[in-house]
């Protein structure tokens, strides 16, 4: 078992910092190519989103990241901010032609679509949102 | 890094990671394609709906006015993701 967490700013430029964090876990992990793409996805559609619909909240987000045996368990904690539970969030209609296409919506939709797990928990005291998601390991 | 090229048939070219901190210098591209190209995807390692926006903005403006962008050299990964995304049934690709 191994776990490490970090804190990055609330910025949408600090996803590099995040991808680097990413990297040197997956590297010590040796986790294959196909999860790390996914956990990348995964990481910056949710980071970025607390980003852009959070203003106003704290100046840091946290990032944890876990393997238990086959597993990989990851949380994103925004503190300082209103709910905003991925549940609710709008399915784009991806069996369609462009017509009936818009933009946007894609992120969270993605991320649902690439875990095996999602779960949401907003404390009111603290007004602290918590995303966590299990994505077992492809290889 | 992420580094985005047009070559002189009007190809563009994707090299490195399309993340959502490095759209804005794809968008400066994309916003001048006026008509049918390609876009190589043989270097690009990574996208997000970052990306996939930028791209469905461009090919919607080209297919409102008859035309459309081709995708080419999508890697597995991405090109699952575009599946998952459904945008095998918005783009050609080759």
């Amino acid at each position: 078992m191994a776990a490490v967490s970090g804190e990055f700013r609330r910025e949408i430029e600090a996803i590099g910092e995040v991808f680097a964090f990413l990297e040197t876990f997956a590297d010590g992990q040796e986790i294959d190519e196909k999860t790390a793409f996914c956990i990348n996805l995964v990481v910056e559609e949710l980071f970025t989103n607390m980003v852009r619909h959070n203003e106003g909240g704290g100046d840091r987000i946290t990032l944890s990241i876990e393997r238990r045996n086959d597993r990989l368990h990851l949380e994103l904690v925004d503190f300082d901010v209103e709910p905003f539970d991925p549940e609710t969030a709008e399915v784009p209609p991806v069996e369609s032609g462009i017509e009936n296409r818009r933009p946007g919506g894609l992120g969270i939709y993605l991320v649902k679509k690439m875990v095996d797990e999602l779960k949401y928990d907003y404390e009111t005291g603290d007004r602290r949102m918590r995303i966590s998601v299990t994505k077992t390991l492809e290889n | 890094m992420f580094e985005i090229k047009r070559d002189e048939n009007g190809t563009i070219s994707l090299h490195g990671r399309l993340d959502a901190s490095q759209v804005d210098s794809a968008r400066a591209v994309f916003s001048l394609v006026t008509e049918s190209c390609e876009v190589d995807f043989a270097e690009l390692s990574y996208i997000s709906s970052a990306g996939l926006g930028l791209l469905f903005g461009t090919q919607k403006k080209l297919v409102d006015s008859g035309g459309g962008l081709t995708l080419t050299n999508l890697s597995p990964h991405i090109r699952e993701i575009f599946q998952i995304a459904g945008f095998d049934n918005i783009f050609e690709i080759a």
